[in-house]
């Protein structure tokens, strides 16, 4: 693979603000490549500079080996075409003649367009799928056509790097996929090198071979998907804690967010939760958004609720994955039971490797302290133990200072009340 | 391909309408006379033509009036007219606006101050003669254009939302100059007041010599270029993405509006309302395509300043009506009704 695109040390200000600062990198030949970077991190600049719309006041753009600044604009547009994020059209031009222009930088003046470039102008319609719009004014599409429509435009042009400044973030969403998979099959099949600045980092991730992310006018990190998206990266570039997956379909790196990214301080009082499975997880996010300290067990190492819980640095009981509650642990969480202040349990199944879960919250209810149980799904529909853990339950129910509620945000309005009659005790 | 078909036909259509309204309006007068004869009259008159053609019965103070007095004024008209459509056009584009006209960058008002301080100060008796007043309007105009432009000018970029502002800030003041001059002059203010309102009264050939080759130096680069204006309604970015040299292109084309319609105003003061309209219509007739847009524009704006004038000379003879008034009357109402029937004007 040679680079076809290569940036080298470019700096970049408006009036006095650096909004580039020593730019370097290089881009492969038929690579689909993203950049991203938070608002003002230089994304579009950097776009504006490599086309030449901007000159840098340092620094070079080559294009497989020229010098871009040494070349004219029809050259360079017969190179390197262009979709910006919005365009608006005010003439009531058709479709066809739009993406006519596209072939402007071919064309003498008064030189009017050839067999060859109505060929060139079908093929372009052709492969966006805009040929049933031809004749419609394009003052009288949707944004998801006039989008392609530009893309159009800029296929007429007949690159070789496509350049895309957030072309999706105005449309929905599945239009989104719709010109992604449209650059994603132009890259593939047709070889074309793709360059979009990218909002979405998840959309990012799974069509882009290669990342540049951006931070402050820099180039903080560059690589695949998996080299760019870290937990880390996130956190130092865009100041938010995330939570990175794998996708389930596509193995490419996955943002979860959360409410909880700005957390509380304030302190409320101690609350267990005991879950597992991925049936705590709303309520692990819940409650620590709240500002209540949480403890948890016993949970499954890498389960779902285990991720999350780590996640939120909640203190927790594990256990090695598949495997039923030990002794030991079972201690352990009564021992963290018995700190707290309010014991809660999340909606979850029952096997005989987790019963000693319930008899922990046995537990709680004979240490005197308020219990809430979560029950999203009846317990008959739970219980995997042959009975076991229905009699337990339905017995826990009828119990002192036990209280049922629906669902996870429920809790939350509770726990409230239960803490200060805890205090006043 | 139809659409190339669609053209034709509106140019033939077009031309064929001018070539009857200059005899139309040649013909019509205090002195009628007829449409044949003028026709005959014209035809005689081209070198050669006195062998094929049998020697006809009309006064010749017939040829004197239709050569010396009406189609001189009409030819000005049509140059006029002409003038004021393209560089509407070509404004409209670059700056992206429908309100765009050939007066909105202050060379109206910039005109208007020379012409007014030609004739209060009686500046003829000193330089120029007759053409003191276009000498002094030109100057004023493309004068304004010059200074408005170099305001908008930041480094190498000239911003169009602030040409357009700083041309309605210079227009102002120079208006206010203008009535200034005028409140304290008080002399020769009818004078003063017909030039405002534009008019061809008391033109002749000389006028259209003086004007003719600013309008062809003018309208040649707008069609050479009409192809970058197109691309230019893609927004500025864009087309400079697709090739355009931008800010070229926004230099010539202003120099060579500026000059066209200071030209114009220079000869026919300041008539309203064609570089508006016209542009507008001929859009809904054909299209957006600078190519064809610009040179049926220029056909249309001077067929209709040339009736509209004709309608100036005779409606209420021997009274002479300011054309403006003329175009302003017929033009508005004709374009609100084009705007009610078809809700989007294509803009």
């Amino acid at each position: 693979m040679s680079a076809i695109l290569k940036i080298l040390d470019i700096d970049c200000a408006y009036e006095s603000v650096k909004v580039l600062d020593g730019i370097n990198f290089s881009i492969d030949k038929g690579s689909f490549t993203g950049i991203i970077g938070p608002n003002g991190s230089g994304k579009s600049t950097l776009l504006r500079c490599t086309t030449q719309v901007l000159r840098p006041e340092k620094g070079t753009v080559f294009l497989n080996d020229f010098n871009l600044s040494m070349m004219k604009s029809p050259e360079i547009a017969r190179l390197m075409a262009v979709v910006p994020q919005e365009t608006s059209i005010t003439f009531s031009f058709t479709v066809k003649e739009v993406i006519m222009m596209g072939r402007s930088p071919y064309l003498n003046r008064l030189q009017s367009e050839s067999k060859e470039d109505y060929e060139i102008v079908n093929y372009a319609m052709k492969l966006t799928n805009t040929h049933y719009l031809a004749e419609r004014p394009v003052t009288a599409i949707s944004g998801g056509e006039r989008q392609r429509v530009i893309i159009a435009r800029a296929l007429a042009q007949q690159p070789e790097i496509l350049l895309l400044d957030e072309p999706i973030s105005h449309l929905d969403i599945n239009y989104q996929l719709e010109i992604l998979n449209l650059l994603l099959k132009l890259n593939q099949e047709k070889r074309l090198t793709v360059i979009p600045v990218f909002h979405d980092l998840n959309l990012a991730a799974q069509y882009c071979d290669q990342l540049i992310l951006l931070k402050e006018g820099k180039v903080f990190a560059i690589g695949t998907p998996e080299e760019v998206l870290t937990e880390k990266n996130i956190k130092d570039v865009y100041g938010t804690n995330v939570m990175i997956k794998k996708h389930f379909v596509t193995g490419r790196p996955n943002i979860v967010c959360f409410s909880t990214c700005s957390q509380h301080t304030s302190f409320k009082g101690k609350v267990h939760l005991i879950c597992g499975g991925g049936a705590g997880s709303s309520i692990l996010e819940l409650i620590v958004s709240q500002g209540y300290k949480l403890t948890a067990g016993i949970l499954n190492t890498g389960d779902f609720d285990w991720e999350m819980a780590k996640f939120l640095s909640v203190k927790l009981v594990e256990e090695s994955p598949f495997s039923s509650i030990s002794y030991y642990n079972h201690k352990r969480n009564l021992e963290l039971i018995k700190n707290t202040d309010v014991c809660v349990m999340a909606s979850i199944p029952f096997g005989q490797g987790n019963l000693e879960n319930l008899k922990a919250v046995e537990y709680a209810c004979d240490l005197g302290k308020p219990v809430i149980l979560v029950e999203e799904q009846g317990i008959n529909k739970r219980d995997f133990t042959g009975g076991q853990a229905r009699i337990i339950y339905n017995n826990l129910k009828n119990k002192k200072g036990v209280i049922v509620v629906n669902s996870s945000v429920e809790v939350l309005n509770v726990l409230p009340g239960l803490l200060s009659s805890e205090q006043h005790n | 391909m139809n659409f190339r078909w669609r053209w034709r036909i509106v140019f033939s259509l077009l031309f064929a309408a001018l070539v009857f309204t200059v005899i139309f309006c040649t013909a019509i007068g205090p002195v009628s006379i007829g449409f044949f004869t003028v026709v005959k009259i014209i035809i005689n008159s081209l070198p050669g033509a006195k062998n094929f053609m049998p020697a006809e019965n009309w006064p010749i103070t017939y040829e004197t009036i239709v050569f010396n007095l009406r189609l001189a004024r009409v030819i000005l008209a049509l140059l006029v007219g002409a003038a004021l459509a393209t560089s509407g056009v070509v404004l409209q584009g670059l700056l992206q606006n429908p309100m765009g006209d050939p007066y909105i960058l202050g060379i109206s008002s910039g005109a208007a101050l020379g012409a007014t301080t030609a004739i209060l100060f009686g500046l003829g008796n000193y330089m120029l003669g007759i053409f003191t007043i276009p000498a002094m309007a030109f100057l004023g105009g493309a004068g304004t254009t010059f200074v408005v432009y170099n305001i908008a000018k930041v480094g190498n970029r000239v911003s169009m939302s602030t040409l357009l502002l700083a041309g309605i800030a210079v227009g102002s003041f120079l208006s206010a100059v203008a009535s200034l001059t005028m409140v304290i002059s008080g002399e020769n203010l009818h004078q003063v007041i017909f030039w405002l309102m534009g008019g061809l009264s008391n033109r002749g050939w000389k006028h259209v010599m003086i004007l003719l080759p600013y309008i062809i130096i003018g309208i040649i680069p707008m069609i050479l270029y009409s192809r970058d204006l197109n691309v230019m309604l893609l927004g500025e970015e864009s087309a400079q993405h697709m090739g355009v040299e931008v800010e070229k292109l926004k230099k010539i084309m202003l120099g060579v509006a500026a000059l066209v319609t200071a030209s114009a105003v220079s000869v026919s003061g300041i008539i309203g309302f064609v570089g508006l309209i016209i542009p507008h219509i001929v859009r809904l007739l054909v299209g957006p395509d600078h190519r064809v847009l610009l040179p049926a524009s220029a056909l249309l704006g001077a067929i209709f300043l040339a009736v509209a004038d004709t309608l100036a000379r005779v409606v209420a003879a021997p009274l002479e009506i300011p054309v403006g008034i003329i175009t302003a009357l017929c033009g508005g109402p004709f374009f609100l009704y084009l705007l009610r029937k078809k809700k989007n004007p294509g803009f």
